[in-house]
């Protein structure tokens, strides 16, 4: 079954810059995918398509049955809930412990302030911070702040786990750890796609590659390439 | 339940976790809403006195010769006929010669040998509170004037004059500075709270990402902004009555040469409340525009 299809997808910024052209794609559930390509190449784009944080100018978006192209700004919010995020700049809540950014998911969504709490500990435990938890975010180091950002992200055990460069300003040693990470959640179950530019980090763990270059896919190679059968399934789910 | 409890936590936590940003908005809330209040309360209090003094504003018709029991009280009922006359007494020669003695004070041994007679009857004229002008004294003095046996009139024209250019002037001022007052404090205050948000716009962003509702992203903030709102406002009447009873009560009698210091007197509670809703909705509306553009899911 595919957790993203994307059919014949474009993106042109209201400004009239172009970011993706005709792209087709189709990730299937449990997949770890990487997106890659230089700076401009529309990584960031297309993952900004897959959590609404944009729509597409054409085409049409589905995530498992359904398609998220044109949703309420309230479907969007629940369709979130089920995506985990991590970026670049982890995102985290300066002003707030460890603990209460791991939680933050769960509260949104109205879950009680004790389990909240012991599955925040159960992910802390996970990618191993829970001595950190009463911390601010700014007291960890950057490794350490992605794993918490990978905690919050795992909290709502997610069916896909989006990252925009999340090494980007990590050293090396950490990024590898970092990635490592991702492999493990995706052995358990949950989609991964990744958009990074660190060609090394790829090689080092090995998936499936997608290539963007000036908005257009020009590659998608290694394992779990699918069958482009996208365009056909939106077509019936439409 | 639980969203209730998670609103009023995250109202007051927020408000800790950011104490500059918090302490920023209640300041500069507190601040313009004192400015606001101690400005109201300027204006009323002169407005009061300055009623106090219209009170003495009033028109002396004398007779040129004194009446009989039946034609004074024709004449008397004849004057309080007309709508603008509050109080018609009547001041026979006698008072009058007592009065004018009793001003003189020391000198009254001027009047030794002379008779009552040498002053003139009169009917003394108070009048209603917007008939209280130069205007509406001499609208009066023309319809009385229609009665030839009243031809004298005194009411005091060069006072009124002044005093008619002070209301004036009170009254263009007051507008003025109240208007520019009032616009001022909005646009500080929707400045400041639109900053405060703007600083905690990550926040938002991240709130967004995690599949928080619009609403469930706005209403702390909603919250936080009309409790800023309510303390500002509770700080400004606390600084405006510090001032009201260190600085005003002396200071306005002073200037506006009122003995009674009584006489000056606080917001009175309706204006009191008014204040605190107009911090609370100034809270919660300066919030809710910079929200409404930073917000977008």
């Amino acid at each position: 079954m595919s957790m993203i299809q994307m059919c014949k997808i474009a993106k042109i910024y209201p400004n009239g810059a172009p970011a993706l052209h005709d792209i087709d794609l189709q990730i299937p559930s449990g997949a770890f995918a990487y997106i890659t390509g230089s700076s401009g190449a529309g990584k960031s784009t297309l993952l900004r398509l897959l959590y609404c944080a944009d729509r597409p100018t054409r085409g049409q978006i589905l995530m498992g049955k359904r398609n998220i192209t044109r949703l309420s700004p309230r479907k969007i919010a629940f369709l979130r809930r089920q995506i985990g995020f991590v970026f670049q700049d982890f995102k985290l809540l300066v002003n707030r412990t460890v603990l209460e950014n791991v939680a933050l998911p769960l509260q949104v969504q109205g879950i009680g302030i004790e389990e909240t709490r012991a599955r925040a500990f159960e992910l802390l435990q996970y990618v191993g911070l829970e001595y950190k938890m009463q911390r601010k975010p700014l007291e960890l180091s950057g490794g350490e702040q992605q794993r918490v950002a990978i905690a919050r992200a795992m909290i709502v055990r997610p069916k896909l786990l989006l990252a925009d460069e999340p090494t980007g300003n990590l050293d090396y040693n950490l990024a590898l750890e970092i990635m490592d990470m991702f492999s493990r959640i995706n052995k358990e179950g949950t989609t991964v796609l990744v958009a990074t530019h660190d060609q090394e980090l790829i090689q080092q763990n090995p998936h499936r590659v997608i290539s963007l270059k000036n908005g257009h896919m020009v590659s998608d190679s290694g394992p779990d390439t699918a069958n482009n059968t996208g365009t056909q399934n939106i077509r019936e789910a439409l | 339940m639980k969203r209730l409890r998670y609103f009023i936590q995250r109202t007051i936590l927020s408000m800790i976790q950011s104490p500059l940003l918090s302490g920023a908005t209640i300041g500069t809330i507190a601040v313009a809403l004192m400015l606001l209040a101690f400005f109201t309360l300027i204006v009323l209090n002169v407005q009061n006195i300055t009623q106090q003094w219209s009170r003495d504003i009033q028109v002396t018709v004398y007779l040129e010769r004194v009446p009989s029991t039946n034609k004074l009280e024709q004449w008397q009922q004849e004057i309080e006929r007309h709508s603008v006359v509050e109080n018609v007494t009547y001041i026979s020669q006698e008072e009058a010669f007592e009065r004018f003695r009793t001003r003189l004070g020391q000198n009254d041994d001027l009047l030794d040998g002379l008779l009552p007679e040498i002053l003139p009857a009169s009917f003394e004229l108070s009048l209603t509170e917007e008939a209280r002008s130069e205007r509406g004294a001499e609208n009066l003095v023309q319809e009385l004037k229609k009665n030839p046996v009243f031809s004298d009139f005194r009411y005091g024209q060069d006072w009124l004059k002044r005093y008619d250019a002070f209301m004036f002037l009170l009254k263009l001022t007051g507008t003025l500075a109240g208007g520019f007052l009032i616009f001022a404090t909005l646009f500080i205050i929707s400045n400041t709270i639109k900053l405060t948000i703007y600083a905690r716009r990550d926040e938002l962003e991240i709130m967004t990402l995690i599949g928080a509702t619009p609403m469930f992203i706005k209403i702390p903030f909603l919250t936080e902004g009309a409790l800023q709102g309510i303390i500002g406002a509770l700080l400004a009447l606390g600084g405006c009555h510090a001032l009201y009873y260190f600085f005003l009560k002396k200071g306005l009698s002073a200037l506006l040469t009122t003995t009674a210091a009584s006489n000056i007197s606080f917001l009175p509670v309706p204006l009191q409340l008014g204040v605190i809703l107009l911090g609370f909705l100034l809270g919660i509306c300066g919030s809710m525009l910079p929200l409404r553009k930073f917000v977008r899911i």
